[in-house]
């Protein structure tokens, strides 16, 4: 019973944890101005982070080792040197992204400038790093996470023609006023959100946190084949109510309260605070996950001592590097860059990074040295290989276009 | 017993360092090679540190790498740190090895964070609640 009851949080924990600042804005804002005809590419990327969760999960919980640890000896430290940078990289812009998404959402409940709540959002982000234990901090944000079911509350409110909606999803059909390189830059935006790579870096490490053995590779499975899709179905849901509020009224969504206006004129004021709270919960779990990611990163490539399973003082180097990491992204975010364009950017780069961490990955859930008799199947190699190809196309298309649509204009 | 080759490359370098209670040590970042009396020739220690990893990175990077790490150490010569292979206990996911408080540091780096920025913080004995 008690087994059931911890896969069921698992499960609720990985819908919950699922969203973050990328998924809420790219969703919204495609919604905004392309309906469901993209809908495409944010399953395509649930179904990749899938396949790809998966495979680092099982590796964590037979072999041990994190993902980074990992690139380093299959990629030599020459190119896994310039992976860590790029990595990194990517990780941090979408750690200020998230902080500065806690802080537009704390904005929105109190009418006071983001900049304001800032410092005190990444004191926050750090304490809870410091004291807090690895498995509470991810129960806790999971579970606040599911208040962003309040989208699927009210597109159902909105009463959709379903048919219609289904029908959008299937047969994807640009808009007429949007030309096809910008459809297909936001479909890598889309998928570069829903793929981003902090979340094998932190799903690995967290197996590796909790100590998980080759006996726990069915729960990791359960967390990620079941959470994971629902949790996709939750950006869907973001998508639809963007499709059927802003984009008859032509709104286009640059600021995070028009993700959330949709709920508001749905379901009402109540909704709204729910939506809001489903905000700060989502991106502040994400940015704890993201700020633990880059001390996750550079500790594996160098082999220090990493993780919240041992006393701050012995990862010394881990704990000092996180700390520095808030700082620059706290610093970030007081730029007064808007933080809803550094999300965007943050998903398209992630976009480009992405077969840097997802090659390895394949390769090692492959060597039985590692894996034993837990090696890849036949299935896991097949979509593996698929998918690497379309991270391949993603990766080499995204600055391209970005350039070609001056980033979507 | 058939002699199977064994790849040094893939089964040994850049693999993580564990000690038996698996706390995580230092990467194998490069091995000492030695001859015994019959020329054949044999892994002698494992090396680890930046005066190990540097001369592994592209030129300027590395030279500059090691440069740092002189600058930051007291003594005028500083080596790559060195495990003897005989402290090996296993070769597995991860290489496992004796290795005490009382061994020279594999880590002054660490040491020192510790010892100036970590343990000034409140709460840096616990473990996290």
């Amino acid at each position: 019973m008690k087994r059931v009851l911890s896969v069921f949080l698992g499960i609720l924990t990985a819908i919950g944890g699922f969203v973050d600042i990328g998924d809420l804005v790219a969703n919204a804002l495609v919604g905004s101005r392309f309906g469901l005809s993209l809908a495409w590419a944010t399953l395509l990327g649930v179904v990749g982070i899938c396949v790809f969760a998966e495979m680092s999960g099982r590796v964590a919980a037979v072999s041990g080792r994190g993902t980074f640890d990992l690139i380093r000896e299959r990629l030599g430290p020459r190119v896994g040197l310039l992976n860590l940078a790029a990595s990194l990289l990517v990780t941090l812009l979408t750690f200020t992204a998230e902080i500065g998404g806690v802080a537009l959402a704390l904005e929105l409940a109190t009418s006071v400038n983001y900049l304001l709540f800032v410092p005190m959002v990444g004191l926050a982000v750090w304490l809870v790093i410091w004291r807090v234990k690895f498995s509470t901090l991810e129960d806790v944000f999971g579970l606040l996470g599911l208040a962003l079911v309040v989208f699927a509350v009210a597109l159902w409110q909105l009463n959709p023609s379903w048919g219609d909606l289904v029908h959008q999803i299937a047969v994807p059909a640009k808009p007429a006023d949007e030309d096809l390189p910008t459809y297909f830059y936001y479909a890598i935006a889309l998928f570069g959100a829903a793929m981003t790579p902090y979340e094998v870096f932190f799903f690995s490490s967290g197996g590796v946190e909790e100590h998980w053995k080759p006996t726990d590779v069915g729960t990791a499975r359960a967390n990620v084949f079941i959470g994971f899709p629902l949790g996709g179905l939750l950006s869907l849901a973001i998508a639809g109510c963007a499709a059927l509020v802003l984009l008859p009224n032509g709104i286009a969504v640059d600021t995070l309260g028009q993700v959330g206006l949709p709920v508001a004129v749905a379901a009402g004021k109540v909704a709204l605070a729910v939506a809001i709270l489903g905000f700060v919960a989502a991106t502040f779990g994400a940015a704890i996950e993201t700020g633990l990611s880059t001390g996750y990163a550079t500790a594996q490539y160098f082999g220090w001592q990493w993780g919240k399973y041992v006393r701050p003082r012995q990862a010394a180097r881990f704990h000092t590097l996180v700390l520095l990491a808030v700082i620059g992204g706290v610093a970030g975010v007081l730029t007064t860059a808007d933080p809803i364009k550094v999300t965007e950017y943050s998903i398209v780069f992630s976009a480009v990074a992405l077969p840097l961490t997802y090659f390895p990955i394949l390769v090692v859930a492959n060597d039985p040295g590692y894996m034993g008799r837990h090696v890849n199947g036949r299935l896991a190699n097949a979509l593996g290989s698929v998918f690497l190809v379309v991270i391949g196309i993603a990766a080499v298309a995204a600055i391209p276009l970005m350039i070609v649509t001056a980033a979507g204009q | 017993m058939t002699k199977r080759p064994f790849d040094l490359k893939l089964r040994l370098l850049d693999r993580q360092v564990v000690d038996p209670d698996d706390a995580l040590l230092c990467k194998v970042d490069d091995v000492e090679f030695e001859q015994d009396g019959d020329g054949a020739w044999y892994v002698a220690a494992l090396l680890s540190g930046p005066q190990a990893l540097g001369p592994r990175l592209p030129g300027l990077l590395g030279r500059w790498v090691m440069a740092v790490d002189r600058r930051l150490s007291l003594k005028a010569r500083v080596p790559p740190h060195r495990i003897p292979f005989e402290r090996v206990t296993d070769l597995g996911s991860a290489i496992t090895v004796e290795w005490s408080d009382d061994d020279p540091s594999l880590a002054p780096l660490e040491d020192w964070v510790r010892r100036h920025v970590v343990d000034r913080i409140p709460g840096s004995r616990h473990e996290s609640e």
